[in-house]
């Protein structure tokens, strides 16, 4: 009982921390590319924290599904969610977001 | 008051960097402060119904996880397109 409160707890506490680490991250970080790469783990390491403590401290029941299903549904809708506002800076910033002549190696033609 | 009540007020401390951002940040950094709000948001949905324990109250950080989804793909597409 004592181990398990211990687990508990001690997840709980990476899961706030992972999160007060994001924000900060977000908050300090320059442009778009960079804060984003600090949503992540707020996003998806944090609620799959979360859901383990859960599980530990109720162990696996109708209630604790509905806590998985939140997660995976955010550890499924990350990336789309991610990848589409990576999408939407870059159009704004390039005007499309398919590699340009601008974009060195990464589109094969430069550095020639 | 226990473990779970303890962190989603932790976690609630988190949202204000976030709210800074979207406040004084451009346009796409505050929809990367919204993203970031919006999974917190959910996270503390879910510990302050556990903490509480009305665990019928565990639906709403599901509705909001879809909700936000849609909402971030529609902010993501307008910012891309027309603002």
């Amino acid at each position: 009982m004592i181990i398990r409160e211990i687990v508990t707890d001690t997840l709980l506490g990476l899961a706030a921390a992972t999160v007060l680490v994001s924000s900060a991250g977000v908050l300090l970080m320059r442009g778009v590319c960079d804060k984003l790469h600090f949503v992540t783990p707020a996003a998806l390491v944090a609620p799959v924290l979360v859901t383990m403590a859960v599980l530990v401290h109720a162990g696996f029941s109708a209630t604790t599904t509905e806590v998985l299903v939140a997660l995976l549904f955010m550890v499924f809708s990350g990336p789309f969610l991610t990848h589409a506002t990576i999408r939407a800076a870059r159009v704004r910033e390039r005007g499309d977001w398919r590699p340009g002549p601008h974009d060195g190696a990464r589109s094969g033609r430069g550095h020639q | 008051m226990s473990g779970f009540v303890v962190v989603a007020i932790v976690m609630l401390i988190g949202i204000v960097p976030c709210g800074v951002v979207v406040w004084r940040g451009t346009a796409m950094e505050a929809l990367v402060g919204y993203e970031a709000i919006g999974s917190i948001v959910v996270m503390v949905l879910v510990l302050l119904a556990e903490g509480f324990g009305r665990f019928g109250e565990l639906e709403l950080p599901i509705v909001l996880a879809v909700l936000m989804f849609g909402s971030g793909l529609v902010f993501a597409r307008a910012l891309e397109r027309w603002l």
